[in-house]
């Protein structure tokens, strides 16, 4: 008897004749996501296998396959000879000291002298020799689950855990996410891996009027990130100079919505570079002045790449919830101030006209201060 | 990383090398448990008895005043507030360290009513609000004394006479951090409670003490094997306990000389400063080794970080940490926001010299200068 875990796939069995491309891919990320653990990844038809690694770190590889996107459920079973000893011995393992269960069994090998339903009966007779239970097959408390498997083998387990959901990452592209170290960017990171996209990062900072301490929380969030994104690199770009030009010589009330159309010009750049084929933010509709339709009008209009904004129909308590469950919240409330603040308007414009921003945005040179920014590009490998 | 200048001294000074290396045999040879009654624990144990006569005796009478060590400055006052105020209201000042003032804010939780007194534009309390706060309710009542972002110096022992003559049952605590090897200082019988910690002066991070008229009944707040007279239970930091008592040994040594010079820097350093931009906070009077300006309309936090790239480290009012992101201590002073927001403290010690404090105010000027010009 061995103890393995089996992992099944979301929605790829949906996929005709990409099935296979889509199988090798998520069988890559099921890897990646298992570094520096010992183990062997076995696919049989509709479901991949865990076995030989250490008991010790069965709760660590439950956590780590419980965040890669593609995994639909996951169950800790135990694998045996298929013969009925064998899966008896197991089934006791598995069955509860108390209440009602059912056996419910699935012969993928159906060559196997016992039906299915001789099979359930059969084991739920021994079961209840040993211990003191009820069967009820139509709302058991708990299930024991037989998967008779073709290679003589039969998998027993008690339970189904919820996977991530989703499509395997790196199956839909690539894209750029612009990434605050507010609460938001993370959830929309995590809402667009999930869809099978994967996720660059770019961070814009305002050194020395913003400190390491901000970018260090930035890295915080993306390594959060990492075991479901899988990726471990964050691009950094300084708007410093661009906000004391936007400061020094246009209106005030422009300040954000100004810095904003520069930043979604540097993101082109940085995307193109990356192959990425789509901008990625965090913004959601209203909840801030330049997340308005307005804004978020001004801002498309200097790139062409499409701009992805998974959060737009999202409320704060919503964003939250999301941003708990995958870890981030902390990391996104600790208060280092951005003291951008400096640059900060008392009143923003809340619906900007396009002839406006681009009349105030005339009195600054666009292309040289973008250049000059795209210079200060760097690279953070966690 | 080239040489750096280092005007944070308030924040934390560089171990004294000396007291370091002779504290060193604690680690190598004297590492016993000094509860063990064997040689070595007990060659231990007589160690750090010498070690704590020999810090009480620098500024109090150990025939009246005991010592115990703590973790840090921190847990020796929140030890003296929350065992000091057990009752009514507990008075203190708007110029504390969040050490004391975040704790008397708890103390609203905990039954006791905190009364917080105004400062004086120099940093220094009110001594008449302050007085007229404490009444025959008042169980406890702290005056810091050297304030840690001004540098202003209360006259803790004639306002600890005035509250003792208004309410002779209540306590008077001082938090003495950044006064203790740095001030002459000596506790008068008026003074029931007074905080220290060693890595303020020379010694390292992890250590602190609580100075205890011997008259109160100890507090226990940690319970255990009975270390430091049952008060405060835990195996003792031998390591950090010598550092303390031989960096004090180096600080007390030279205290009077040590202050007129560094008084002497801390003029020179604020006279190089462009008068335009940067403003004086500190008091004249204040402690010789700390010095508060503001760059008003600039952020004291940008202009820091800057001078950081450049090798010179300077603290600020406070970090860029809280929703208001300057120093409610300043604030008490009466100043605005614009003057708040450019608070830089520069503090010395009995190692910076005369080159470094001018190369600081140099490069505080033109970092400033050039800020100016691009906003």
């Amino acid at each position: 008897m061995e103890k393995v875990i089996v992992i099944r796939y979301a929605e790829i069995h949906l996929k005709g004749k990409n099935r296979g491309y889509f199988e090798r891919l998520f069988g890559v990320n099921l890897e990646r996501a298992l570094k520096g653990i010992r183990h062997e990844l076995h696919r049989t038809s509709g479901r991949y296998l865990v076995a030989g690694y250490p008991e010790e770190m069965e709760e660590e590889i439950f956590t780590r396959i419980s965040r890669v996107f593609g995994v639909h459920s996951y169950s800790a079973a135990y694998r045996v000879p298929n013969d009925v000893e064998s899966i008896v011995e197991a089934a006791l393992l598995v069955a509860p000291e108390e209440g009602t269960f059912k056996v419910e069994t699935h012969r993928a090998d159906k060559r196997y002298p016992l039906t299915s339903m001789q099979l359930n009966a059969l084991v739920g007779a021994r079961i209840l020799e040993k211990r003191r239970l009820k069967v009820d097959v139509h709302a058991p408390q708990r299930t024991v689950y037989l998967d008779v498997r073709e290679n003589g083998t039969a998998l027993i387990f008690g339970a189904f855990e919820e996977g991530a959901g989703g499509m395997p990452v790196g199956s839909a592209g690539k894209g750029l996410l612009l990434i605050s170290g507010g609460i938001d960017s993370p959830v929309a990171a995590h809402m667009i891996a999930k869809r099978g996209m994967s996720v660059k990062y770019l961070h814009f900072h305002s050194y020395p009027y913003t400190n390491d301490g901000a970018k260090e929380k930035v890295v915080d969030l993306c390594r959060t990130l990492a075991p479901y994104t899988g990726t471990r690199v964050l691009q950094t770009v300084s708007v410093t100079h661009i906000q004391e030009e936007i400061h020094k010589k246009c209106a005030p009330e422009l300040n954000v919505t100004l810095l904003r159309r520069f930043m979604f010009r540097i993101a082109e750049r940085v995307a193109r570079h990356e192959s990425a084929k789509c901008l990625i933010t965090g913004e959601s509709l209203g909840q801030v002045a330049s997340q308005t339709i307005e804004g978020m009008t001004s801002s498309n209009a200097v790139v062409t790449l499409p701009v992805l904004r998974p959060l737009v129909g999202f409320d704060k308590d919503e964003i939250i919830i999301r941003a708990k469950k995958i870890g981030t919240y902390d990391i996104s409330v600790l208060p280092f101030e951005d003291c951008c603040t400096v640059f900060l308007p008392d009143f923003p414009a809340i619906k900007p006209k396009l002839s406006f921003i681009e009349e105030e945005e005339a009195k600054l040179d666009v292309e040289a201060l973008t250049k000059e920014a795209m210079q200060t590009l760097e690279r953070i490998e966690f | 990383m080239e040489t750096v200048i280092y005007l944070d001294n308030a924040a934390t000074t560089r171990p004294n090398a000396r007291a370091v290396s002779r504290a060193q045999a604690f680690l190598d040879e004297k590492w016993y448990n000094p509860s063990a009654l064997y040689a070595g624990g007990e060659g231990v144990k007589r160690e750090i008895k010498g070690a704590r006569e020999s810090l009480l005796s620098r500024i109090a009478d150990p025939a009246q005043f005991e010592l115990t060590f703590t973790s840090c400055g921190t847990e020796a006052d929140d030890q003296a507030i929350f065992c000091g105020a057990r009752r009514g209201n507990a008075v203190t000042t708007s110029g504390e360290h969040a050490a004391v003032n975040a704790s008397f804010r708890e103390l609203k939780n905990r039954g006791v009513e905190p009364r917080f007194a105004p400062s004086l534009q120099d940093g220094r309390v009110d001594e008449e609000a302050l007085l007229s706060l404490v009444d025959e309710k008042t169980s406890l009542v702290s005056v810091v004394h050297v304030a840690s972002e001004t540098g202003a110096v209360n006259d803790i022992f004639r306002l600890a006479a005035l509250v003792k003559k208004k309410n002779p049952r209540c306590l008077v605590m001082s938090d003495g951090v950044q006064a203790f090897g740095k001030l002459p200082v000596r506790l008068t019988k008026d003074i029931d409670l007074y905080t220290v910690s060693a890595h303020k002066i020379g010694g390292v991070k992890g250590t602190g003490a609580l100075i205890r008229k011997k008259t109160l009944t100890p507090f226990t707040y940690l319970y255990g094997g009975g270390q430091e007279g049952g008060v405060r239970s835990g195996t003792e930091n031998v390591f950090g306990i010598m550092c303390f008592a031989y960096a004090a040994e180096d600080k007390f040594s030279s205290l009077q000389a040590d202050g007129a010079r560094a008084r002497e820097l801390r003029e020179a350093l604020f006279s190089a400063l462009d008068r335009d931009i940067f403003a004086r906070i500190s008091p004249e009077e204040g402690s010789p080794y700390i010095l508060t300006v503001s760059a008003r309309g600039l952020r004291g936090a940008v202009l820091q970080q800057l001078l950081s790239r450049g090798g010179v480290y300077v603290g600020t009012g406070s970090a860029c940490s809280s929703k208001k992101p300057f120093s409610a201590a300043i604030e008490a002073c009466g100043y605005r926001e614009d003057v708040l927001y450019g608070v830089l403290r520069m503090s010395l010690s009995p190692q910076t010299t005369r080159e470094e404090v001018l190369a600081c105010a140099a490069a505080l000027n033109e970092e400033a200068r050039a800020m100016k010009g691009r906003l």
